[in-house]
């Protein structure tokens, strides 16, 4: 804090020099590139250049039809696919008010937070990759692997599920996935009070994330970060909780909020955010009622009225939305994916200006970024 | 006098009792045994190649776990994922400079030819990384599980050292 | 920096209001609390039935022409169409009232000669989400930027220069940022062919 002050303060009186880190770097979990101005190892700018997996996904909209667009949401962000793919159904089935099964809402609702604690243990495992300790990331595996391994036996994939269909879900849980996700519940407890006994509560992790990287209310709100970035900075935003979508309304959970708003902030923001995501998995597997997991009478040929949908949901980064503008035909007009990674990257330059570059890294970790997410 | 021929006798005479070709093979033993990957994940497959070398895949058992940031000290590269227009010039060089000998394994559908994200008019992304650089093993799928992954990496064992070091799985 | 700081429980916060719906989106800053976004109780199905009458309109005491829109058929809760030169305008307003920039895009309507500018905002503390749109012509689509409010909007608005040629008059970085460095063309226009 100190420094940030006099490196910014002089004008550009040192000498400065240009650092480019990316877009092959281990530390920016794909390919992002940052040009970072450096003065010694003080950042002075650090102005990310993203663009190097844009995969013309908005412009994949226009060109199929509603069903054909589905397996390209579960690719905008893979690692919480569900909740991509639950925006996008979500917008289809506003404009054309289906009437989503309560049953095929209650497996949304368990398959979208385990998909959300498998994503928040891939970032735990690789955020502390990046801070130095590897053995986190072995763990974290192991316990996501279970995850997958339930949401494999009933979608049939690992990673890219579209799983969601419009009107409902692809097919039903059996009683084995229900068992085995009890079961997992119960083994995840005490885990993660294990990673709190090993690795949070450690001292090396403390001292490199604690006071590293504040990011005021105000900065998150100027920039529109969502998800556990604005949450670390104790602001109380769930979209399920703000907006309530599908059945989370049902459901006693916590929106786990931070004051301190720094790194360490947002990853106890998002340990706790596991906590709260086994209760509703709990709550649902208790509440699951029986029934059909697919709407009556879903169009085999969607069109959807003119005009335009949103729909927003809470991802494992963040809000993510929807926007289908509709001309009536069977292919959307317009599909806008507004993703939570591109927020909460666009206050990286502001936020990093004056930090040590370990530092900086150690933020952007802790901002939990998928690149694809981003560039689309 | 030495002659083409000659020498050619000399080579076909000893050849019972002095093997040169035995060092390629050793040499290629010892690749074959350590590849060293290049970190390089571009998207969803990359998530599936971290599965690989974590705990239940461990792809140590093979040899290959030592995952390389710089490309100066890979042999192999894994390329997990989309490559487009912005990246393939950055992915070209990576790939000039690893050192020789060197591998490429082109991981999921994307790599092998632009996968889901072609379609008439696309405009950004490298359909096939084999346009870029030769591609010695194609791994399909979207994104392959990681046993694919370990498959690819036997595959190009067999590929260095001519045979196979497990016996082959067949579908039942 | 900081002393080792003993390990405490830094969490558990018990934050929001009570658990089943909206937090009660009623006082909308000083003017005149308009009747807020339709308290939607917990509804099990998807499109939560709307109880509210022809949708009110959460910022009516705001000099700008918004209309309030059903939630639970569109996903917003109001709708402004604006003239071009009152973007600015628009945002200082909206961050007036505590609103967040979510995004930013266009819409390309080549059969009426027009781009539609959409600026999407949302509140962080309640359910209020908020559509701004204007229409621009398409032969020379130019419009002010509103970085100087929201410098969210810098990334969003380079994003929507890439894809339809949308120059964003007084952005200080105009530059491509998802296509390539040296990209002349914005594939996301009607008649965009390769």
């Amino acid at each position: 804090m100190i420094a940030k002050d006099a490196i910014l303060s002089n004008g550009g009186a040192n000498e400065t020099f240009v650092l480019n880190l990316g877009p092959q770097h281990p530390a920016t979990h794909g390919v992002l590139r940052v040009k970072m101005t450096m003065d010694g190892e003080y950042i002075v700018r650090a102005e990310p250049v993203c663009g190097y997996i844009h995969r013309m996904q908005e412009k994949m909209g226009e060109n199929r039809t509603y069903a054909q667009f589905l397996p390209n949401t579960s690719r905008i962000d893979y690692l919480s696919a569900m909740t991509y793919t639950h925006g996008f159904v979500g917008a289809v089935e506003r404009a054309l008010k289906l009437q989503v099964p309560p049953r095929a809402e209650y497996i949304r609702v368990i398959t979208s937070e385990m998909n959300r604690i498998s994503s928040h243990l891939v970032w735990w495992g690789a955020f502390l990759l990046d801070l130095g300790g590897f053995t986190p990331l072995l763990y974290a595996f192991d316990d996501r692997e279970k995850i997958l391994d339930l949401l494999e036996s009933i979608t049939g994939s690992r990673l890219t599920y579209s799983y969601f269909r419009i009107g409902g879900v692809y097919n039903d849980v059996d009683d084995q996935f229900l068992k085995g996700t009890r079961e997992f519940v119960a083994q995840m407890r005490p885990r993660l009070k294990m990673y709190r006994a090993l690795v949070t509560d450690n001292i090396i992790l403390r001292k490199r994330l604690i006071d590293i990287g504040p990011i005021s209310k105000e900065m998150c709100r100027k920039y529109g970060a969502t998800g556990p970035v604005i949450r670390g900075s104790g602001v109380t935003y769930d979209v399920r909780r703000v907006e309530p979508y599908s059945v989370y309304s049902e459901f006693d959970f916590v929106i786990p909020t931070c004051e301190e708003t720094d790194s360490m902030a947002r990853y106890a923001v998002r340990m706790e955010e596991m906590v709260q995501s086994l209760r509703i998995i709990e709550q649902a597997l208790d509440k699951l009622p029986a029934g059909p997991v697919m709407a009556e009478k879903v169009p085999r040929v969607l069109k959807l009225p003119a005009g335009d949908y949103c729909y927003a949901t809470e991802a494992a980064r963040g809000r993510f939305a929807v926007r289908i503008v509709s001309d009536g035909k069977e292919i959307p007009y317009r599909v806008k994916l507004r993703t939570p990674s591109l927020s909460n990257l666009s206050l990286f330059e502001e936020a990093s200006a004056g930090m040590l570059l370990p530092d900086a890294l150690a933020l952007m970790g802790s901002l939990d970024l998928v690149i694809p997410d981003i560039d689309r | 006098m030495e002659t083409p021929e000659s020498n050619a006798q000399l080579l076909s005479d000893c050849a019972p009792y002095v093997k040169f070709a035995k060092l390629d093979e050793m040499l290629a033993l010892g690749r074959a045994n350590s590849l060293w990957p290049l970190t390089f994940g571009l998207a969803c497959c990359a998530i599936e190649m971290m599965a690989a070398g974590a705990s239940r895949f461990d792809i140590s058992r093979f040899g290959a776990e030592v995952f390389r940031p710089s490309p100066r000290q890979a042999d192999l590269m894994i390329v997990a994922g989309t490559v487009n227009k912005k990246m393939a010039a950055a992915v070209k060089t990576l790939y000039d400079q690893m050192p020789e000998p060197k591998w490429v394994i082109a991981m999921g559908n994307c790599a092998i030819s632009g996968g889901p994200f072609v379609f008439p008019g696309q405009y950004a992304v490298v359909e096939g990384v084999d346009k870029l650089f030769p591609v010695d093993v194609f791994i399909p799928g979207c994104p392959p599980r990681p046993e694919a992954l370990i498959e690819g990496l036997l595959k190009l064992e067999e590929k260095l050292t001519g045979k196979r070091r497990w016996p082959t799985v067949k579908p039942e | 920096m900081t002393t080792p700081n003993e390990p405490q429980p830094k969490v558990d916060s018990a934050p929001s209001a009570s658990p089943p719906a909206v937090p009660a989106p009623t006082a909308v800053v000083p003017p005149k609390p308009v009747a807020a976004t339709a308290p939607r109780p917990a509804a099990p199905a998807q499109p939560p039935p709307p109880p509210a009458p022809p949708a009110p309109n959460p910022l009516a005491h705001l000099p700008l022409p918004f209309k309030g829109v059903d939630y639970a058929a569109k996903g917003y809760h109001a709708d402004a169409t604006v003239s071009p030169d009152q973007v600015i305008a628009a945002a200082e307003v909206l961050d007036k009232e505590g609103l967040s920039l979510d995004t930013i895009t266009g819409v390309d309507w080549m059969a009426e000669g027009q781009m539609e500018v959409v600026y999407d905002y949302f509140h962080p503390a309640k359910a209020l989400r908020v559509v701004v749109r204007t229409r621009i012509p398409r032969d020379n689509p130019e419009i002010a930027s509103i970085h100087k409010v929201f410098p969210g909007a810098n990334w969003h608005e380079r994003e929507t220069h890439d894809f339809f040629g949308i120059r964003f008059l007084g952005h200080p970085n105009l530059t491509p940022f998802l296509l390539p460095e040296d990209a002349d063309f914005h594939p996301l226009r009607k008649d965009y062919a390769p």
